[in-house]
């Protein structure tokens, strides 16, 4: 059971490491503890897949460790970097250059093109370097194989197809990790599949990748999987499904 | 390569090009209206003055007996006399087109070329005249109904005709100055002749009226004092003054209307500034709400809050840019489109184009500044955008609960329509919004219903006028006739009815010693007329028993600002002061008739030595509501039957046309009002249309996700129309409210600059259902395109969209 949680080697640091995480959302009704609690560490070139039932926490804790949302107690390093001591202009640069954030519903700008969205980031993180920049993503949206598209708008393409710019867009300032939630969600298997495929290869590369899923067919391709259920890291899927 | 987040603000503007023109055009409406105002109320109150200025008007003009040019170099040297000038006017009757006989007034007057006084603006063909040729004054060229190059007819004192040929047409600002004329709108047409086109005409050659000009010409004290060494000077010589009156160089003498027209400004400009401003802000509102997820997803791959803050100034700065592009020429074009209008009507020379800085500053902060100020807030409130809120869609910030008391409606009547209650709903979920575009709206609505209330209560003051009108025909002869005689001869005329014989009389108003402070027309009516029922603002009209009594008009309370009922007035008559008592304060057509005052015809004519005798006549037909064609069509009749007896009629009119005459610069004022209504109106349309389009284009999303769950299109349609018409309505109510307080202080500005008294106040409901009739139309029109689109999309567009 403990071999599960740590299985990465231990002399490594962790690039990710979360402790005594809790998380409580204030809501009309009172306050509802979504994570009561995580102790979590990922290391370099992991690909860790969180799985769990709807309404586990597992978003919550991906945003704990985006720090797109406060925690209530406890403490995350990403990258060396206490993510919830930034203010919040430190954090969106740090993130922008650290993290690459994917999620379900791919979130790309509807104005502008899937080359001007890979660019974006670049943009915003102070790494635009105009031309160059133009090359980087024109070579970040063939990796995906969208080359011949790269002046459509993401409405004039596939939910697929805008998943792999969402990616490509994640990939714009190189970080070294990858945030995916529920990546694959919307997507009927085959795509599915093909998103998966690319992950591997950026795990191959190099790159660690935390992905939220409730899809237990894909437990197999994670290097580790973390269960949860209730807003706590539970030891395996009996406990994490039943 | 621009930058990426500059091609955002590029694609946000070009990529939605309803929407940017929806935004646009709501910030480059107020613009437009804002210029146009502040242009016109600094231009018409400056060449107003500047113009009058230029034509070197008289300060002090007097009508003698005749006088020749020692007398006018005699008058140049008494001290604070700048110049001098004596003419010789003479009013004659001259054919219209239409074959009636109307009196003209001609003005000989020496050294045209150089005429130091009462200069006029050639217009076209040539001044000064020739002998035996005459140039007009434009103004009043259309009633008698000839133009550059006709002949007119003119009738001579031995009744002979003469024949002087139109050779140029002229603008004279100083028409209606002199005193007892009744100003600008009752003077008669003007000639300009040679003097020595005088005896040709059968006139003496001699001077009858003094134009003098003072060093001191803005300081209406200094002319006084001048004046009376002038009249002392004048009667030295053995010369009669009948009428004497001053006025200062700035004082144009349509002065009250333009007052009017810049109090309505005055107050309609800055009402417009914050319509503009909240239309801006609510604009701007809308837009940021349609952005929210965009900003957090551009804050998740790292935009820092300068940044997005930038985007967003920018493309506001864009669109502030453009709508300043769009509003300057136009609002600068339009100005002057207004400005020719009211300066043809009013008789003022505009100092040709030119830029107001004020609206051109004015604009520019509504169109950079303003909406920058505006979106503060928005931007502001964006930025802060919780990402995960935004990324998951779950917004408790957000998120308001349905009010109480829709929840009650909802229980009460069962039988409510289910689209009436889910609109009522949305309606009212974001209040803060809804509080922001009814402000909106309601505004644009008052400033519309107020502007159309104040010109309905203008007409319908002048249709209350027609009280003094009762008359068919007014008739004015040449010298008074027995009562009696004309009205037995009128009798044999085919369609005459009652006639009255009313005396007329021009009196000098004394003030302290024997200052004259102005001329006063008295009018001298029999007690128990039935051709006039008055305006009374306070005090009584004439009653039998009355003697010196007088009935005045509101002319007196701005010379005489303390008068009361009771009190007492020196009149000289004829060289003979009396005291007459105020009885009465009634309500005409504005100070700029002059004084004038009704007084028992029995007093009058024995005061005058005229008993039993009118100057004026008025005669009502047999039949009542004649039509003003019908009336003309009789004082051309009596006008024949008369002169055919050996009468000598000066004028013969029709009441209807007198009327028209009188009430004309109320007229100007109302259309002028109709314009800006006009103008509110557009204002208001396209902050209504915008501000709802935008309201629908927000909820693009909820609309694909109503269809997703099954809403069909009809349904979707029914809501989005409902809720709009409810926002419509709401807005109606409260600017209906609004438009009270708004058409009170339009018409007391009105009011106080015609009538020296806050007189004027009407409501029509006009207003408020021609506003209703544009809030019912534009929010349906205004909800169903934007929502039309919204259906269009397919549903995975829309919930992809943002
Ligand atoms: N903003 C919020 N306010 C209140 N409660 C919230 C909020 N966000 C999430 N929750 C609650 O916290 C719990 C965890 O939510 P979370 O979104 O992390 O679950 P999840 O595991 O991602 O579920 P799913 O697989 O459905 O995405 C849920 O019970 C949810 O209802
Ligand atoms: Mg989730």
């Amino acid at each position: 059971m403990a071999s599960l949680l740590t299985s990465a080697p231990a002399s490594a640091t962790p690039i990710i490491s979360l402790r005594g995480v809790k998380k409580a959302y204030h809501t009309p009704a009172g306050d509802f503890w979504a994570l009561h609690g995580i102790d979590l560490e990922v290391y370099p070139g992991e690909f860790v897949g969180i799985i769990g039932k709807s309404g586990a926490g597992k978003t919550t804790l991906l945003n704990m460790i985006s720090g797109i949302d406060a925690l209530t107690e406890g403490e995350v390093l990403v990258n060396g970097v206490r993510v919830h001591d930034l203010d919040e202009d430190r954090l969106a640069l740090w993130r922008g250059r650290t993290l690459g954030v994917i999620t379900q519903n791919f979130l790309l700008m509807p104005t502008l093109t899937l080359l001007e969205n890979v660019l974006l980031p670049m943009d915003f993180c102070g790494l635009w370097q105009g031309r160059k920049s133009a090359e980087r993503a024109q070579e970040l949206l063939r990796q995906v194989e969208l080359e011949e598209h790269i002046h459509k708008l993401p409405a004039a393409i596939s939910g697929g197809q805008q998943q792999r710019v969402a990616i490509a867009r994640a990939l714009a300032n190189d970080p070294p990790i990858l945030l995916a939630d529920e990546p694959t969600g919307r997507l009927d298997s085959g795509t599915a599949e093909g998103i998966l495929h690319i992950f591997e290869r950026l795990v191959a590369a190099g790159k660690t990748i935390v992905m939220v899923t409730h899809d237990l067919s894909l437990e197999r391709r994670f290097s580790r999987v973390v269960w949860m259920a209730d807003g706590r890291l539970v030891a395996n899927r009996q406990i994490a499904l039943g | 390569m621009i930058r990426p987040r500059w091609r955002k603000v590029i694609s946000d503007l070009v990529g939605n090009l309803g929407r940017s023109l929806l935004v646009v055009l709501s910030i480059a409406v107020g613009l437009f209206a804002i210029g146009i105002l502040i242009t016109n109320h600094r231009v018409i109150a400056e060449d107003m003055v500047t113009g009058y200025r230029a034509v070197n008007p008289a300060n002090i003009m007097l009508v003698t007996t005749p006088f020749d040019d020692d007398l006018v170099e005699r008058v140049k040297s008494v001290k604070g006399v700048r110049d001098a000038l004596g003419v010789h006017r003479v009013s004659l009757r001259v054919q219209t087109r239409q074959g009636n006989w109307l009196p003209m007034d001609f003005n000989a007057i020496p050294d045209m070329n150089t005429q130091a006084i009462n200069q006029v603006h050639l217009l076209e063909g040539v001044w000064p005249p020739d002998d035996k040729e005459v140039v007009v004054e434009q103004s009043k060229l259309s009633e008698i109904g000839a133009g550059m190059g006709d002949w007119i007819t003119v009738e001579l004192p031995s009744g002979k005709t003469r024949r002087l040929r139109i050779v140029g047409i002229v603008k004279d600002l100083t028409l209606g100055a002199a005193a007892g004329g009744g100003g600008f709108f009752l003077a008669a047409p003007q000639g300009y002749i040679t003097p020595s086109t005088l005896p040709w005409l059968e006139q003496s050659e001699a001077w009858n009226t003094l134009y003098v000009t003072v060093e001191q010409g803005d300081d209406e004290t200094a002319i006084r004092q001048v004046a009376q060494k002038v009249r002392r000077e004048v009667e030295a010589q053995g010369v009669f003054i009948f009428s004497s009156a001053v006025r200062t160089s700035n004082n144009h003498p349509n002065r009250i209307y333009v007052d009017a027209v810049v109090g309505v400004l005055f107050v309609l400009g800055a009402l417009v500034v914050f319509l503009s401003g909240f239309l801006i802000t609510n604009t701007l509102n809308a837009l940021l709400a349609q952005q929210m997820v965009q900003i957090g997803v551009m804050k998740l791959i790292g935009a820092q809050r300068w940044q997005v803050a930038g985007i967003y100034q920018v493309l506001i700065l864009i669109y502030g840019v453009l709508a300043l592009i769009l509003a300057l020429p136009l609002s600068a074009r339009f100005s002057y489109v207004l400005l020719e209008y009211l300066a043809n009507r009013i008789n003022l020379q505009l100092q040709g184009f030119r830029i107001v800085p004020l609206a051109i500053l004015v604009q520019v902060v509504l169109a950079l500044a303003v909406p920058q100020g505006a979106a503060l807030l928005p931007i502001l409130h964006g930025v802060r955008v919780r990402i995960h809120e935004v990324i998951s869609g779950i917004r408790p910030s957000e998120a308001v609960q349905t009010p109480h008391w829709i929840e009650r409606l909802q229980k009460r009547f069962r039988a409510l329509p289910r689209p009436l209650l889910i609109s009522l709903r949305n309606t009212f979920r974001r209040t803060q919004r809804l509080i922001l575009t009814l402000i909106t709206l309601t505004l644009g609505g008052a400033i519309f219903i107020a502007t159309f209330n104040t010109q309905a209560a203008i007409e319908r003051y002048i249709r209350q006028l027609s009280r003094y009108f009762l008359a068919d025909v007014n008739l004015t002869f040449e010298a008074p006739q027995r009562i009696q005689r004309v009205q037995n001869d009128l009798a044999q005329v085919p369609g005459v009815g009652h006639v009255e014989g009313w005396a007329y009389t021009r009196a000098d108003l004394m003030g302290a010693g024997d200052e004259v402070l102005d001329t006063v027309q008295l009018i001298g009516v029999p007690i128990e007329t039935t051709l006039v029922t008055p305006i009374l603002r306070e005090g009584r009209w004439l009653q039998s028993g009355d003697r010196n009594v007088l009935v005045v008009n509101e002319r007196f309370r701005a010379t005489l600002p303390n008068l009361r009922v009771g009190d007492t007035l020196h009149l000289r008559i004829n060289g003979s002061e009396r005291e007459w008592v105020v009885v009465g304060f009634l309500q005409l057509a504005g100070q700029n008739l002059g004084h004038l005052a009704y007084v028992p015809y029995p007093e009058l004519s024995r005061q005058l030595g005229q008993s039993g005798r009118g100057l004026l006549f008025r005669v009502a037909a047999d039949r009542s509501n004649l039509s003003l064609p019908e009336q003309e069509d009789l004082a051309r009749q009596v006008d024949a039957f008369l002169k055919a007896r050996g009468y000598h009629v000066t004028e013969a009119r029709a009441g209807l046309s007198v009327l028209e005459k009188t009430a004309k610069g109320l007229d100007v004022l109302t259309n002028f009002l109709l314009i800006l209504s006009g103008l509110a109106a557009i204002v208001g349309s396209i902050g209504l249309a915008g501000t709802m389009s935008l309201n629908v284009m927000e909820r693009t999303r909820e609309i694909g996700i109503m269809r997703a769950i099954g809403a069909s299109d009809g349904t979707i349609r029914t809501l989005v129309i409902v809720e709009g018409v409810l926002i419509g309505l709401m807005s109606w109510v409260l600017a209906s409210l609004a438009a009270f307080p708004i058409s009170r202080l339009l018409s007391n500005v009105i009011s106080q600059a015609i009538f020296n008294a806050p007189a004027l106040f009407a409501y029509t409901p006009t207003g408020f259902l021609a506003w209703l009739g544009v809030v019912l139309v534009l929010s349906v029109i205004a909800s169903l395109l934007p929502a039309r689109t919204a259906v269009r999309l397919t549903i995975r567009e829309v919930l992809a969209y943002e």
